[in-house]
């Protein structure tokens, strides 16, 4: 029987903020899905495409001003559309619950976090008591391997690490064992050895309560691991659907392919060393960069004695989880963050720790892409001003080389006059790109330069990284999260822990005969389609 | 490297920037503060109204008894329409001049705090939480018993205390553009502090600080006509509509237009601004504070 039905959905969204003559736009168009009792179905797609709408929907949950045109949905037999809210209140986190993506923003960071389970208890067994609900709130925490549940249930969201809080999320969505689990993009927030544990205890709640899931998701790797079935979404409409073996196997769609294709680990590593034995573009010696601690305590040291080269023309990435001080190696080499110790030389000449003691002339050796195209760019300067401030800066303006700029890094006049909140995250990390590359650098530091985008756009501008590679000799300091894209883009491959280098060595040797048990653990967590069972993955040392 | 580069979608609306649209509101805010600044200018240019100019044979006419006096005359016989319009110049130039020295301190202040932050921040917090607790009235008595008051003394007795609002604001957005990578980039590409905080800090504090000012112009409006209401401010014979409340409150029983009349057109401009900062506040709404699009 189905649990979830959704036949000929049709979501319409109003265009253009603000623009109130604007006719809305269909962002879901014409989805017919089902999903049995405890199966579990895989919705793939990029942003946009309409996979979140259409599981918002189908707990009634869509913003203000989005609206279903037509279509029917029915959960567990019963049609929801045209519900009104007092009669879909009892449907959700009873019969169909859902596990969002932040888990930081889903909990209210003034309330412990058993509280929080303890009110979703509440909410559908108004006749337990309050030490009843929060007895059950320490079980369910208990049950998802929170340890020392009982304590810790009466902390704030804050005190919890990521994927502990996600554990939560999963806790208050199993509360009442529902029929069906939506989580959407539940791990794209995590580190990928905390996001294997995460996915494998939403394996073992179902397997115990029987739910069914649907799980929304970019990634190829985690649908091919964790689902029966697929359905890939392109432009609001389900352009291929089957078994996930078949469909990841033997993909009938264009689209699909294109999507298979895109991700990194699909091409394997094709890379030639540079042959010629240039200068160094950067060389660092036991560097060590500490934050101030808290009141009284010793500061925190986030690089611990660290030591690299990278030639012209070559890349080196700097591999590891959060906060094992990749991002501060990233921003000590700048200068942004001035490092404690050790020496930094650019392009042979040693410079100074701080950027506020390096002469115009040094800091352009060295340029940062940023990861997060949003903050990246000024809101209120077009493209071209963007991609100009450099040069404006060193005085070196010249018309014709913001369009050569722009060029390079695949983009046309057109976007020249573009405000960023007018371009994608893709189009906007290539903008991020061209003003980085404006002051000619010999070194580009990349601060996870694709990890806000999706698998599609990440191959697009990893290529157009690897053309300007090419054509500039530049050297990379690729700092990033994820193994998969490292495997076609470095030369080199840097592993770092808690502050520390625990691995370095040549791509294939790291992806061939990794070394160090921590590689081995983010190898291992890494989700794969070809379909092998993954060795378990352990938590890190 | 991509062999096609991407060309830009075309727009729905046609337009690169996003249009400016005028809410209903605001429309009217422009409207009664436009009557106010009408009301301010036009009389003067017309010959025959003096606001000044003393008649006891016609002392107190109600408003539309006589062609020569349009809206009647006070307890003096002093033509009520020039006095009002002289009001709303000198209240209107008074508060303009508060708001714009708040404005500059101010933020001045705040963007610096909040942008070098540590020792300066700190110091900052000393001096406005000092600025704060001092109580203004008390403050322009205890002048005025030494400097006789007038309009110069307000402007710059409020002009120096009133700006903490702007201060916190602007620093706070400051501190947290310090952080974001477009502040950054610039300075790893050998712009120094100069350049980050004219090019980018301050167009992107500029709205926060348009919209306090436009809340704040009514606030100042009332602070500054109960100064003239308790006789701090601008000295007789010059009318502000505080003063002329505090003279028609004597004749409230038999003749109340005398304080009514003032105190309509304060309403209008206090209104007026109100209604604009609407639009100032929805306006950042669309474009600073959301960045990231839908």
């Amino acid at each position: 029987m189905a649990v979830l039905e959704i036949e000929d959905l049709r979501i319409s969204v109003p265009t253009a903020e603000g623009a109130r003559s604007a006719s809305p736009r269909l962002a879901v168009d014409g989805v017919s899905l089902h999903v049995a009792s405890g199966e579990s179905l895989g919705v793939v797609g990029e942003s946009g495409s309409g996979k979140s709408l259409t599981m918002l929907a189908a707990l009634g949950l869509l913003p203000a001003g989005v609206r279903i045109v037509s279509g029917l949905i029915a959960l567990d037999g019963r049609p929801l559309t045209g519900l009104a809210e007092n009669q879909l209140r009892p449907l959700r986190g009873r019969t169909a619950a859902m596990i969002f993506q932040d888990p930081m923003s889903a909990l209210n960071p003034l309330r412990s976090v058993g509280a929080q389970v303890a009110t979703a208890v509440r909410v559908h067994a108004p006749e337990l008591s309050r030490r009843q609900a929060r007895e059950r709130a320490v079980q369910l925490l208990d049950s998802v391997g929170v340890r020392d549940a009982a304590e810790r249930a009466g902390t704030r969201p804050h005190q919890w690490s990521g994927g502990m809080r996600q554990r939560a999320m999963i806790a208050m969505a199993i509360a009442h064992d529902p029929l069906l689990l939506i989580a959407d993009e539940p791990t794209t927030a995590l580190d990928v050895t905390v996001q294997a544990q995460v996915m494998e205890l939403l394996a073992e709640v179902r397997e115990r309560t029987g739910s069914a899931l649907v799980l929304i998701t970019h990634d190829l790797g985690l649908v091919a691991e964790n689902t029966d079935r697929v359905c890939v979404m392109y432009h609001g409409s389900i352009v291929e659907e089957g078994t996930t073996r078949d469909v990841l196997q033997s993909p009938q769609d264009p689209y699909t392919r294109r999507l298979l294709d895109a991700r990194p680990e699909a091409h394997e590593a094709a890379r030639a060393l540079p042959s010629v034995a240039s200068a160094d573009a950067l060389e660092i010696e036991d560097l060590v960069v500490e934050y101030p601690g808290p009141r009284g305590r010793p500061p925190v040291r986030a690089v611990d004695g660290v030591s690299l080269r990278i030639r012209s023309g070559e890349t080196v990435a700097v591999v590891g989880e959060s906060g094992c001080g990749k991002s501060s190696l990233a921003r000590a080499v700048l200068g942004i963050h001035a490092a404690t110790s050790g020496r930094i030389s650019l392009g042979g000449e040693k410079v100074a720790a701080a950027l506020s003691h390096r002469t115009a002339r040094e800091r352009e050796r060295a340029q940062i892409v940023f990861q997060d195209p949003y903050s990246a760019l000024d809101p209120r300067m077009t493209v071209a001003e963007i991609v100009a401030e450099p040069l404006r800066v060193r005085h070196g303006y010249r018309p014709d080389r913001i369009s050569q700029l722009l060029a390079d890094v695949g983009l046309d006049e057109s976007f020249a006059r573009r405000l960023p909140r007018r371009l994608s995250g893709g189009q906007r990390q290539r903008v991020g790109i061209a003003r980085a590359l404006a002051l000619k650098p010999r070194l580009l530091v990349l601060d996870e330069p694709v990890s806000a985008l999706d698998v599609s756009i990440q191959a697009q501008v990893l290529e157009v990284l690897d053309g300007l590679q090419r054509e500039h000799g530049l050297a990379y300091l690729f700092i990033t999260h994820d193994l998969g894209v490292v495997r076609n883009i470095a030369d080199h491959v840097i592993v770092m822990q808690h502050g520390r280098i625990v691995e370095q060595a040549p791509t294939s040797e790291i992806f061939a005969r990794p070394r160090h048990p921590y590689t081995r653990t983010l190898l291992a967590a890494m989700p794969r389609i070809d379909g092998g069972p993954r060795a378990d993955a352990q938590p890190a040392p | 490297m991509t062999a096609q580069p991407l060309t830009a979608p075309a727009l729905a609306d046609g337009a690169a920037r996003p249009r400016f649209e005028l809410r209903a509101s605001a429309v009217v805010g422009i409207s009664m503060i436009c009557a106010v600044l009408l009301l301010a200018a036009i009389p003067p240019l017309i010959p025959g109204f003096d606001a000044m100019a003393q008649d006891l044979r016609s002392a107190r006419i109600a408003p539309f008894a006589d062609a020569a006096h349009p809206l009647g005359t006070d307890a003096l016989g002093r033509d009520l329409l020039s006095r009002v319009s002289l009001a709303s110049s000198v209240t209107l130039g008074i508060t303009l001049a508060v708001v714009c020295m708040n404005a500059l301190i101010g933020s001045t202040a705040g963007i610096v705090a909040g942008y070098f932050g540590g020792r300066t921040e700190a110091l900052f917090s000393v001096v406005s939480n000092t600025t704060l607790a001092m109580p203004v009235v008390l403050l322009l008595i205890a002048i005025s018993a030494v400097v006789p008051p007038s309009a110069g003394l307000t402007i710059v007795v409020l002009g120096c205390t009133w700006w903490v609002g702007y201060a916190r604001v602007t620093r706070n957005v400051a501190s947290s553009l310090r952080r974001q990578d477009f502040v950054v980039a610039p300075l790893t590409q050998g712009a120094d502090a100069i350049w980050v905080l004219t090019r980018h800090i301050v167009p992107n504090v500029w709205p926060h600080t348009l919209i306090i000012a436009a809340t704040d112009i009514a606030t100042i409006v009332l602070i500054e006509s109960s100064l003239e209401y308790l006789g701090l401010g601008v000295q007789p014979p010059v009318p502000s509509w505080g003063s002329m409340i505090f003279e028609g409150q004597q004749y409230l029983g038999s003749d109340p237009w005398l304080a009514i009349l003032p105190g309509l057109v304060m309403f209008l401009a206090v209104a007026g601004t109100q209604f604009l900062s609407q639009q100032f506040t929805a306006e950042s709404r669309g474009s600073l504070l959301r960045k990231g699009g839908m």
